[in-house]
């Protein structure tokens, strides 16, 4: 995949001025071990020069050329020519020319930082075949119109910077036009519909990030009406909406962290506002000489410089109600770890560049999510796609930065594609794509440049977990997930050292709690041995013997001293020679009489232990016995289940207590239960609770939060299907009625788990939990660990409040009932329903009949 | 998540492998030599596809780490072990089953060429598992690769065991 071997010699670095000659191709750490098929798998054309002799058919070449442009050691300047003289040679060919259109336009919106190179060509051919150029404006065009027909915003976004980029061939106002068209339209919005907010957001975002294209491809011909613009815009780019006190990824109150929150439209604005004042420099946007082939055609001698003819815009159609999109749409929040930690390795918060790289990074993150190898190669080719003075030299190390620098203000390219793709990976809501992506998006980019991504990634870690009690659970979760995975691929290679320090701290400290839940995720993607291996002996405690693998987890019955062990025994044999109904019931009973005589007041407490700890020592060997056992007994369990509470939340505590050493076990297995509805999400979160909870040290527990929230995370997940599947179009009126009624069913459940998880955690965080209060006047508790586990306490709050607020502004009766209206005024075809999941959910599904097997 | 994007400039993570190609030409060769249209069928099998095929374990990985990295891609349906047809001990593969198209798709962008175990592991996708097929069809009761290859491999029960009648890939 590295094209560093592939130059032709003797080549001019178009970069390459004074003593920093090739400092953006030569990296010392780029082995070429990127591509991951190994090497039996042919490696792309399009990555690699020919080393074909004979000559490549004008197609391939073209298509090669515009795939490549700006990545490497030419001028793109030049490329963009050479491309536009080219196709021009070959105009005649239609097939040619419409492939060659295709792909034009596929580029944009697939490959974001290129699209400046791009509208070059475009640019260019202006003055070669203009009919290039008026081809190309209106394939680009109606792109852009269906884009904004299905509130597709980014592809909208980016078609948009295209135009932006061809500012200066433009009659009149040109794009300015259009801009202030969008900007009327989230004026109409705002005035009829709250509802409407976020769509507005999202069009002020659109048009605060294509106005900087617009105005470097212009000249100062259009500084008064970007002025005006935005002038007019900051009235909704500073307002706050409800739902962004509720996506911070720090809490506002604390102060120890590294940014405080900024929403991504209200930082453009100011960051806007600062760049008119210096008269519009936007530095970091590469330019093109609009002149370069005029001047060229002059010395060649011809008659007379043709300059070719500028151009209308094309008229585009808003249509009202805007399509909001088939993905719901929030706020969102400007996230970076580096932009406040004194040296400036990536751009201030005040800069407009933090804003047009970071968008344009994330773009192409998201639009590129098919294959992380090529996004993982654009990433680290950052510096090729900005304007030459904007980045250090790759690799340039932290310590040295400064040095490195001098008075130039350059950044560092790593540091900004690592805060760029943690932003993401700490979206809240939610990112794009699954979290998993950007896992191994970063995985791929320490592979491709290790000794350059690896250092920042350190930083970034070291940042993060220094920041864990202010940040959000969810995020703090995240973090967690992404650090134990992306460990197990690199031989779990940490400096635990660092974090020897603070072993001493209570195990209600994040930190503290952290240190526990990472040795156990990376655990249960390896082996307690090897992880052993991998930390310093001072921690080794925290990995005890027992849970090595050959040792399975006690039977508790086996010891004498157990109650009911004679019975538990029984049991436990009867149910491994598979006896009949009878013969199990017959050992129950003789629990419950015992029981009986013993004062227990709900005897079915003992004899679902005994039956459901039994399912667990049978099951021990691997999830698919436990599963065949569960599947064997199920009309027991369930029968148990409809018995009491307490015996529905004693299923839970078995498990929990058999495999209290390996609680990612206990999470799965809570999981094929719920899947066989032996257990209804409430069940599991009043175990968690009302029993599992104590004064609240339970909230500390990772495992805890996994399974709290894939409980939760079930019950969204099927209302959502079926908010899907009511906003079919012509759905017919009796299943109208069913789903309708169905929903309805569901949306009160989950506005009842909501509820009482709400309340339970709330005790915590004010401190009015009985069991809190308790502990701490009998003096078990410290008032530093009540006061810690308060925190929890807020942080769990915020977490709940925020999921149940999304899903109702997802799903809740106003947000269907506004996607139901829009469908009705959509007649042919109309937008796609809300994709909302992709499950194919049944109306008569019966969560037990397909449950994982 | 987009809708259905045809994206052209790169290449896709998540098309099948050349496998299931390569085994309908085959198919196509033996059927009839005359014939040269491509028939569709390969893609079809495939275009719901939830399983994937995942290649390349170590036979001491576990069910609960398979299940502790792929559901990082969406909740899993079934997953069936490999096993040595012979030892019934797992043999280096399994079958991933998921509830959509999607999800497998996402795991074949997200998951495969990823490490579990400490090891590489390949996906594919698979047009779905039958009785039979979680059994290595290797002389010696492993997988066919294992028979053959001339490097130690600890994760993979040493030296290859033998030399038999056939290379390939032997999943299916």
């Amino acid at each position: 995949m590295a094209d560093v071997d592939l130059k032709p010699d003797g080549r001019d670095d178009r970069r390459g001025r004074g003593g920093r000659n090739n400092r953006k191709r030569r990296r010392d750490d780029e082995d070429d071990q990127a591509d991951r098929r190994g090497s039996q798998r042919r490696r792309r054309a399009d990555d690699e020069a020919p080393r074909r002799t004979y000559e490549e058919p004008p197609f391939a070449k073209l298509r090669r050329l515009l795939l490549n442009i700006a990545s490497s050691t030419k001028l793109p300047q030049d490329e963009a020519i050479e491309i536009a003289k080219c196709f021009a040679d070959n105009y005649d060919d239609e097939d040619l020319r419409n492939d060659f259109f295709d792909i034009f336009v596929q580029l944009i919106i697939e490959q974001p930082f290129k699209i400046p190179f791009v509208a070059a060509v475009a640019f260019y051919a202006n003055d070669v075949k203009p009919d290039i150029t008026v081809q190309a404006l209106t394939r680009v065009a109606d792109r852009t119109q269906k884009a904004l027909d299905e509130g597709q915003w980014k592809e909208f976004k980016l078609l948009l910077r295209f135009f932006a980029c061809l500012q200066g061939l433009f009659q009149e106002d040109g794009i300015f036009g259009l801009l202030g068209q969008l900007f009327d339209t989230v004026v109409d919005m705002q005035s009829a519909s709250e509802q409407y907010d976020v769509v507005g957001i999202e069009l002020i975002k659109i048009i605060l990030l294509t106005l900087p294209y617009a105005i470097v491809s212009s000249g100062t011909r259009f500084h008064p009406q970007a002025q005006t613009l935005l002038e007019s815009t900051g009235v909704v780019a500073s307002k706050m909406v409800p739902m962004e006190g509720l996506i911070q990824v720090y809490d506002s109150e604390s102060e120890e962290k590294p940014i405080a929150y900024h929403s991504i439209i209200g930082l453009l604005q100011t960051q806007l506002a600062k760049e008119s004042e210096s008269g519009w420099a936007l530095l970091c946007i590469p330019r093109f000489d609009p002149n370069a082939l005029r001047i060229v055609k002059e010395e060649e001698e011809e008659s007379l410089p043709t300059v070719g003819p500028t151009h209308a815009l094309p008229s585009f159609t808003i249509s009202s109600p805007v399509n909001p999109g088939p993905t719901p749409l929030f706020p969102e929040a400007y996230f970076s770890l580096f932009a406040e930690q004194g040296i400036e390795t990536v751009p201030k918060l005040t800069d407009i560049a933090a804003s047009l790289i970071r968008d344009a990074i994330v773009d192409t993150v998201d639009q590129l999510d098919c294959n992380r190898d090529v996004v993982a190669k654009y990433l680290v080719d950052l510096d090729c796609y900005w304007s030459l003075d904007t980045f250090a030299k790759r690799g340039t190390q932290f310590d040295k930065f400064r040095d490195a620098t001098g008075d130039k203000v350059l950044w560092k390219s790593e540091d900004m594609i690592v805060d760029a793709i943690f932003s993401q990976l700490f979206k809240l809501p939610a990112p794009e794509h699954k979290l998993v992506y950007y896992h191994a998006l970063i995985m791929q980019c320490c592979k491709v440049a290790p000794a350059a991504i690896a250092p920042s990634l350190g930083r970034a870690i070291r940042i993060l977990y220094n920041s864990l009690h202010a940040m959000d659970l969810e995020l703090g979760y995240r973090f967690l997930d992404w650090f134990s995975h992306h460990l197990s691929n690199f031989e779990f290679r940490w400096r635990w050292n660092e974090w020897v320090e603070d072993l001493p701290l209570s195990n209600l400290t994040p930190k503290k709690a952290m240190i526990i839940a990472a040795l156990d995720k990376e655990i249960r993607l390896s082996f307690a041995k090897r992880i052993r291996s991998t930390i310093p002996e001072e921690m080794h405690y925290l990995i005890p013997e027992r849970l090595d693998e050959d040792n399975s987890p006690d039977f508790k019955y086996s010891n004498a001293d157990t109650p009911f062990s004679e019975e538990g025994q029984i049991l436990h044999a009867k149910i491994r020679k598979r006896a009949t109904a009878e013969e199990v019931q017959e050992t129950i009973d003789v629990i419950h009489k015992k029981a009986e005589q013993a004062g227990i007041t709900d005897v079915f407490v003992p004899s679902t232990d005994a039956l459901v700890t039994a399912i667990c020592r049978i099951g021990v060997k691997s999830l698919s016995h436990v599963l065949s056992c569960i599947e064997r007994n199920k009309e027991r369990l369930l029968a148990i289940a409809g018995a009491s509470e307490v015996a529905r939340r004693q299923i839970v505590a078995s498990v929990v207590d058999y495999w209290k050493d390996h609680p990612g076990v206990a999470v799965r297995i809570i999981n094929i239960l719920l899947n066989y509805t032996v257990l209804a999400p409430l069940t599991v979160v009043q175990w968690v609770f009302g029993d599992h909870m104590g004064a609240g040290e339970a909230l500390t527990e990772s495992w805890v939060y996994e399974m709290v929230s894939n409980t939760v995370g079930k019950v969204t997940t099927r209302i959502r299907q079926i908010a899907s599947v009511r906003l079919q179009k012509g759905l017919p009126q009796e299943q109208v009625d069913l789903v309708e009624a169905t929903l309805t069913k569901e949306r009160d459940s989950a506005r009842e788990l909501f509820k009482y998880i709400e309340d339970a955690v709330r005790g915590f965080a004010e401190g009015s939990a009985d069991s809190l209060l308790e502990k701490e006047s009998s003096g078990e508790l410290s008032t530093e660990d009540g006061q810690m586990i308060r925190a929890w306490g807020k942080r769990w709050h915020a977490v709940v409040l925020r999921q149940a607020q999304v899903e109702e502004s997802v799903v809740g009766e106003q947000a269907v009932e506004a996607r139901l209206r829009l469908l009705a005024s959509q007649p042919d075809g109309g937008p796609e329903p809300m994709e909302v999941q992709n499950g194919n959910w049944k109306l008569e599904q019966n969560d037990g009949d397909d449950a994982m097997l | 998540m987009p809708a259905v994007r045809t994206v052209s400039t790169v290449e896709r993570l998540d098309k099948p492998s050349s496998y299931a190609s390569s085994k309908q030409q085959n198919r196509n060769r033996d059927d009839d030599e005359g014939r040269r249209e491509r028939t569709p069928e390969p893609e079809d099998k495939l275009k719901d596809a939830s399983t994937l095929y995942v290649g390349n374990l170590s036979f001491y990985t576990t069910e609960e780490q398979i299940h502790e990295l792929f559901s990082k891609c969406g909740e899993i349906k079934r997953l069936v072990m490999g096993l040595d047809r012979f030892q019934k001990t797992p043999c280096g593969f399994c079958f991933v089953e998921y509830y959509t198209h999607q999800d497998a798709l996402d795991c074949m962008k997200y998951i495969g060429g990823t490490k579990l175990d400490e090891r590489v592991i390949r996906t594919d996708l698979d047009e779905g598992f039958a009785e039979g097929r979680q059994y290595g069809r290797g002389k010696s009761g492993g997988q066919v690769r294992d028979e053959y290859r001339d490097q130690y491999d600890p994760g993979r029960g040493g030296w290859g065991r033998a030399y038999g009648e056939e290379y390939g890939d032997d999943h299916y």
